[in-house]
């Protein structure tokens, strides 16, 4: 019995939660008049009998789509570049003892207790400056060195024992071959998890995309949706399903590694 | 041998370091830095200015409004916040049918990017929108939500949680999986009651992530900006005017960069004031 009314409890606050996005899911599959067409509540607020995929095909042509596209690419190049210069970083704080390595290990920590959306103001004059504003480089760069990623992998290389080191070096295996060949493939849950947490934060983010690129070729997606939301006669209906593409898209990219995100997710809590 | 080893780790280290100086440290600094200086007309340039803009900030009443605002957002978002990811963590930890699935729709607005669930709730928020229609449903008046002075924190709020609320709970559930099953299982047989059980035996086993939670959840309450600038732009009468948005708006809009950035370091060190006081407390009833 007291089963029963968790489940029904759990159900209630469940389906609260996924309302809004359900909300969301309907209304982009019909057109955007309809949007406040349903609103005296009935099912029909939630449920749509005859879906047209209309406002995405709209959605294709449209600025939210160039810019979705843009949060591709951008965060796709974070990923990447971002996970070879942390790799290699966490590499040279755990594969090697010499002097100092605390301090940098200090910085590298210190480096991710400022949060970046309050540095981000000071940093975005400074890329003024460098005429950084509008370019893809800008709106990549401060992604890709990320301290909480560095701490990440660090830990994970740590347990790499060192007999396994010797043996390659024995091989005849530069360190950056011992990196390559025996580092990087034993940690691959780690290079996802890291991995993962680029992809968010540049997928996330809004501030600095804000600051630094606004024009009609660099915008990305959630600014792009934000323009679209506030002008005066907006097609809701467009809103909706740029909305839907762009939390299906990280979604799927969890859902894919969902244990390696959870794993993440903890290990970073209780240390 | 060891210096060599040095120079080595130097080589992979040096993009990342770079990266994190340039693009986390000197910013950091160069705003502590500018926010002494001021542009001066007359001699065309840059000029020290002491503590000249932050008397400045001090004496200008929007700021003091947005100090109050964001304040009172705090203490009210926090709380709130950690108590009801709590809950929900106990809840989705029992054994029951359907939780996982539950769970999962908890977590969803995760993939959500803020700029994104803030426009998805400015619709929402919409005299004619879907909040009116529900309480229309339940035989209540309509409400302003976002166009009231009173109801705006609270609209901010209910939006703010609906974002965050499942990703604390995460790292609240890895704790609580952390406690033995037998220790949950035991206080069951007991017959310790549900509630006496969750705040004797669960509450004291997740004190770590629970002020992780806590700390995490205040520095990011504390940056809040998207929904602000997308659903209020600060108002009505700068009653949702936080910090953050305050400093963007002093910044682009007013165009004053040096007050801006003496803004941005007393947001920064409110948030380590405010943190340091958690720190304490937390120690302080150990």
């Amino acid at each position: 019995m007291r089963r029963v009314s968790l489940s029904a409890l759990g159900g209630v606050v469940g389906i609260l939660f996924f309302l809004p996005l359900l909300w969301v899911l309907t209304n982009s599959l019909r057109p955007g008049s309809e949007t406040f067409a349903h609103l005296t509540l009935s099912w029909q607020t939630f449920f749509e009998l005859k879906p047209t995929l209309h406002n995405y095909s709209a959605l294709i042509s449209s600025d939210v789509g160039r810019a979705t596209l843009n949060s591709i690419l951008v965060s796709a190049a974070t990923v990447v570049i971002g996970l070879a210069v942390c790799a290699s970083a966490a590499f040279g704080l755990a594969a090697f003892t010499f002097r100092g390595r605390g301090l940098v290990f200090g910085i590298v920590v210190l480096s991710f207790l400022v949060p970046f959306d309050a540095i981000a103001i000071p940093l975005s004059t400074m890329f003024r400056d460098w005429h950084l504003t509008n370019t893809f480089t800008g709106l990549v760069l401060p992604g890709i060195g990320n301290g909480m990623a560095i701490f990440l992998l660090r830990q994970f290389f740590l347990g790499i024992p060192a007999e396994l080191v010797e043996a390659g070096r024995l091989d005849g295996l530069g360190w950056f071959g011992v990196f390559r060949w025996i580092y990087l493939p034993l940690s691959k849950p780690a290079l996802i998890g890291a991995g993962l947490m680029l992809f968010l934060f540049q997928w996330q983010s809004y501030v600095w995309p804000l600051l630094i690129g606004t024009d009609a070729k660099h915008i990305l997606g959630p600014v792009a949706l934000s323009n679209l939301q506030g002008q005066n006669f907006a097609d809701y209906g467009l809103v909706f399903a740029g909305a839907v593409v762009l939390t299906v898209i990280p979604l799927v990219v969890i859902a894919g590694f969902q244990r390696y995100f959870v794993q993440s997710v903890s290990s970073s809590g209780l240390k | 041998m060891k210096q060599r080893q040095g120079l080595i780790a130097l080589a992979f280290l040096a993009p990342a370091l770079v990266c994190l100086a340039v693009l986390r440290i000197v910013p950091a600094i160069s705003a502590v830095v500018e926010s002494f200086y001021t542009e001066s007309l007359l001699r065309g340039g840059r000029v020290f200015a002491g503590l000249g803009n932050y008397t400045d900030l001090l004496s200008n009443k929007d700021f003091r409004q947005s100090v109050g605002v964001t304040l009172l957002f705090t203490v009210l978002v926090n709380p709130i916040q950690v108590v009801v990811s709590f809950l929900l963590a106990v809840l989705f930890t029992q054994k029951a049918a359907g939780s996982k699935l539950w769970r999962t729709l908890v977590i969803l607005p995760i993939a959500t990017p803020p700029a994104v669930s803030a426009v998805i709730w400015s619709v929402i928020y919409r005299p004619d929108g879907l909040a009116n229609g529900v309480l229309e449903r339940l035989g209540l008046p309509a409400q302003p939500f976002l166009t009231s002075s009173g109801q705006v924190l609270p609209s901010l709020i209910l939006l703010l949680s609906w974002i965050g609320v499942g990703y604390w709970m995460l790292f609240l559930i890895a704790g609580i999986q952390e406690v033995p099953v037998e220790v949950r299982e035991a206080a069951l047989l007991d017959g310790a009651s549900a509630w006496r059980r969750m705040v004797s035996v669960i509450l004291p086993l997740v004190r770590r992530p629970l002020a992780f939670v806590l700390v995490a959840d205040t520095v990011s309450n504390l940056l809040v900006f998207a929904p602000v600038q997308i659903l209020t732009k600060g108002g009505p009468n700068g009653n949702s005017n936080l910090l953050m948005y305050d400093v963007y708006t002093r910044a682009y809009a007013i165009g004053d960069i040096h007050v801006a950035q003496a803004e941005v370091v007393i947001l920064v060190a409110l948030t380590l004031a405010i943190v340091a006081g958690q720190f304490r407390l937390l120690r302080g009833d150990e």
